[in-house]
């Protein structure tokens, strides 16, 4: 993956960081289009072109401009932060995204002029990468690439290591009743599998399909500690996210995989997040489902999300408006599923936000407030490493992982 | 000598110029001695158990302190920290007029350190983008850049009674951006409309607050984070009569008459006042940082009085309901503003209390540390200055200040010395008319205030 680097940061310190930085700019200030895909406030030009103004002005680290460039920095990236905040996230205007990537991307340039440990510019890149659009063509993606070399290398891997430690042995797994088990196929074709159950939206566990996916041997906590533990993702805190308790938080997979994974003081999910955008390393060890042609969407459009918690999380029941393939990479999930037809029996909540939720606990419901819910018929399964559910459209599905596990789903249409 | 702001002059004075009066004004009882029997006082902090005096010749006022003058313990008394008070209060019937610089009515911008009178127009309703002007007789938008010739919008205003303060329009409100100008339903009668980012708050004549718009972070009050798309009473308020209404990016205050605050929405940069989860870590991270950062980490991160466990304390992120607010020695609250992620404060004591994002310096405490905890704006303590208004820009925060009124003497000859009143910042609210007065010269909003202004022959 990376050219052999020092055991500690460059000898040259700080220079020789900033000229492979430097290097992943245009050339010249002329060459620095500020292109925006929309209009934006009057008053964000300007800044972007002061901020633009003192990069190449400067012959590298230089005191005064570094904090100057902080600061434009800084007020970019708050004010197009209030923008994306305005308004739902599919509204937010792509223009004012892209204003947020530069104040990410002229804040981390500042903080590596400035000679601060690369760590805050992996940050500032992550949440560039999080929330803004690409400039630049991914410059942050590139940047971050740079900055990772750089980092020391003891702190890569810190916490994987603690937790390859022996686990207690794991817990049975739910009694699944032959009437209730999903069928399992090895392989199909892809007509069979289209007219067997794309078709007629049955559910299925396809096997083999995942054997030669380089993350079946790769992964491990400690794998992705080591790829992946500077990076900043997006935590659900709270056990379930009907609850409200619930948030989200940021922190970086090292301090994820600390208190979430090896401690386990509360629950913590890395759910529903598009890692393999983030980090690109990692969308290399896996693959995208053959059967995934057979649908009309292109595949670019394909969402891969990644699901990465200790054991115990759990999803409430809920349906997603896209086919589903959810691959398990390592750990065992308990898997329920409920067709749409069985809608009203669940009771889905009437709020907008929560309406493709279920109020009902599936493993502990409540018959008195929910008396339609054993009415309703159900298919379950253990999801084993190796493994792929084909979960149709709209189709109702409750979760819970059984051991620290890993599993990557793609919603394609 | 300055006034200290713990001892107000009028702690409780509960007037306010919206057309408040307690409950029995009017009613004819035994006449209490002025400033006396607080246990027969029956509005609450009513220093003069004034209702007992029938017919009120100021609408609104359970005083009526000027239909006594001769025995009137206050002749002076400015009423109302907004500036209104009722022409020849005390005096005999001069209208008011200013010392020093002659202000005169309309507005001035003032922008890059230039000064600009805008003949003509009234009050202004900027945003980054537009702004919005509103005259005698029309209301005009400018797209910020464009020539004065070519206004995006203009609206002609009919000829009538007082108008509300923009952004109220007759029929409407108007906004700082396209379309410029909504409609509100025929039978919503408001005195005050305030603007969030994604929401609306409108004050009515009855002191019932409405709230609609986006409602995702909670600043409806509805008790939900649904939107709404048409005027919504907010039920939780509605027992307790409005003053005023603020609105800021994704949160919203209101004060009541009696000078409590409320306030719900987002909170997370601690602008409700509400234990917030983010700067409680920061502060945790600052003391972890140790010495070496911890003094100026220490000093950038407002301790809170009581500095609240990050364990045992609930943090909020999003209040649906309005939540009443504790200002520290509780005192009364006679106007709000928000910023984008702040708000302000002003007490009927004069005091200016700043909470939320300080980021940018908007909180006025010398610092950039943001704050979940109201803390007084200090500067006008030490510098001896009165707080009268606050108006709020998305990171910027204007107060209108004046040199403080003298503290009561023992005699009955109450002499003030007027000051003239500085203005930091953009419009104040307007006074009310009052057909009474002899001059019949109208005030004019913006205008230097009344309050404090008044000249006193011997």
């Amino acid at each position: 993956m990376a050219a052999p680097v020092g055991a500690e940061a460059p000898a040259a310190g700080p220079g020789a960081l900033w000229a492979e930085v430097r290097a992943l700019l245009p050339g010249t200030e002329g060459e620095f289009t500020l292109a925006l895909s929309g209009e934006v406030d009057p008053c964000v030009r300007p800044l972007l072109r002061r901020a633009r103004g003192l990069l190449y002005g400067a012959e590298g680290p230089a005191g005064g401009e570094a904090a100057a460039l902080r600061r434009l920095g800084h007020v970019l990236r708050d004010y197009s932060w209030e923008k994306l905040n305005a308004g739902p996230w599919q509204e937010v205007s792509k223009a004012w995204r892209q204003v947020y990537t530069y104040g990410c991307l002229f804040g981390a340039l500042a903080e590596i002029s400035a000679g601060c440990p690369p760590v805050s510019a992996v940050r500032l890149c992550d949440m560039g990468l999080l929330m803004g659009a690409s400039v630049l063509d991914n410059v942050l993606g590139r940047l971050v690439r740079v900055l990772q070399q750089h980092l020391p290398r003891e702190r890569r891997g810190a916490a994987g290591l603690a937790a390859e430690k022996a686990r207690p042995e794991p817990r049975p797994a739910p009694a699944v009743r032959p009437e209730e088990e999903l069928p399992r196929l090895r392989c199909p074709s892809l007509e069979s599998f289209r007219d067997k159950h794309l078709i007629p939206q049955k559910p299925v566990v396809l096997e083999g399909i995942m054997d030669h996916w380089p993350c079946m041997r790769k992964w491990s906590v400690d794998y992705i500690c080591q790829v992946a533990g500077c990076r900043t993702v997006p935590v659900e805190l709270g056990s379930r996210y009907t609850d409200e308790e619930w948030s989200q938080k940021l922190m970086t997979v090292d301090d994820f995989i600390g208190q979430y994974i090896v401690n386990e003081k509360s629950m913590g999910y890395l759910a529903q997040h598009q890692l393999f955008d983030q980090i690109p390393e990692l969308k290399e060890d896996i693959s995208i489902p053959d059967y995934c042609c057979l649908g009309e969407g292109e595949e670019e459009h394909i969402t891969i999300n990644a699901w990465f918690g200790p054991e115990g999380t759990i999803s409430p029941l809920h349906q997603d408006p896209q086919q589903n393939f959810l691959a398990q990479v390592f750990g065992r999930k308990y898997i329920r599923l409920y067709s749409p037809q069985d809608s009203e029996n669940l009771y889905p909540h009437e709020s907008q936000i929560l309406h493709n939720t279920s109020q009902v606990d599936v493993e502990n419901p409540d018959l008195v407030k929910f008396p339609n819910f054993r009415k309703a018929a159900f298919q379950s399964c253990v999801l084993m490493p190796g493994q792929v559910l084909f979960i149709p459209v709209k189709y109702w599905h409750y979760v819970r992982s059984l051991d620290v596990s890993f599993s990557v789903s793609f919603w394609w249409s | 000598m300055p006034l200290t702001p713990s001892q107000p002059r009028y702690p409780r004075m509960p007037l306010l110029p919206m057309g408040c009066a307690p409950p029995g004004a009017g009613t004819r009882d035994a006449l209490a001695p002025y400033g006396l029997c607080p246990p027969r006082c029956r509005y609450r902090g009513c220093p003069y158990s004034l209702w007992t005096v029938p017919y009120p010749r100021y609408r609104g006022c359970p005083c009526s302190l000027w239909a006594v003058p001769p025995r009137c313990r206050y002749p002076g008394m400015p009423l109302l920290p907004m500036g209104c008070s009722p022409p020849g209060a005390g005096t005999g019937g001069a209208p008011p007029r200013s010392r020093g610089a002659p202000v005169g009515a309309g507005l001035e911008l003032r922008s890059a350190g230039r000064r600009q009178r805008l003949r003509g127009w009234r009050e202004a309703l900027p945003s980054e983008t537009h702004v919005v002007l509103r005259g005698a007789a029309a209301a005009r938008a400018w797209r910020r850049g464009a020539g004065l010739r070519s206004a995006a919008w203009s609206r002609f205003l009919p000829r009538g009674p007082a108008p509300r303060p923009l952004p109220l329009l007759p029929g409407g409100f108007a906004l700082p951006r396209p379309p410029f100008y909504r409609a509100l339903p025929a039978g919503l009668r408001a005195r005050s409309l305030a603007l969030g980012t994604e929401h609306v708050l409108l004050l009515g004549t009855g002191g019932d607050v409405h709230a609609w718009g986006g409602g995702r972070h909670g600043q409806l009050g509805h008790g939900t984070l649904e939107s709404e798309a048409q005027p919504r009473l907010v039920e939780a308020l509605a027992g307790v009569p409005m003053a005023a209404v603020a609105a800021g990016g994704w949160h919203s205050a209101s004060v009541s008459e009696a000078g409590d605050l409320y306030m719900w929405g987002w909170n997370e940069s601690g602008q409700l006042a509400l234990p917030c989860k983010a700067l409680a870590e920061e502060r945790a991270q600052g003391e972890e940082a140790g010495a070496g950062e911890a003094g100026a980490g220490a000093a950038a991160l407002s301790p809170c009085p009581e500095p609240p466990e990050a364990e045992a304390t609930t943090f909020i992120s999003i209040q649906a309901l309005p939540a009443l607010l504790d200002l520290p020695q509780e005192p009364e609250v006679s106007g709000v503003s928000c910023g984008s992620r702040h708000t302000a404060a002003v007490t009927r004591g004069g005091e200016l209390y700043t909470w939320g994002w300080g980021k940018y310096g908007q909180l006025g405490h010398g610092d950039d540390a943001s704050s979940d905890c109201p803390r007084r704006v200090e500067h006008l303590v030490a510098q001896g200055l009165w707080a009268e208004a606050v108006v709020c820009g998305p990171w910027t925060t204007y107060v209108c200040v004046r040199e403080p009124p003298d503290p009561p003497s023992s005699t009955a000859d109450c002499s003030e010395d007027p000051a003239a009143g500085t203005c930091l910042g953009p419009t104040l609210p307007s006074a009310p008319q009052d057909q009474t007065c002899s001059d019949s010269v109208p005030p004019e909003p913006n205008s230097e205030p009344q309050v404090g202004l008044q000249l006193h022959e011997g």
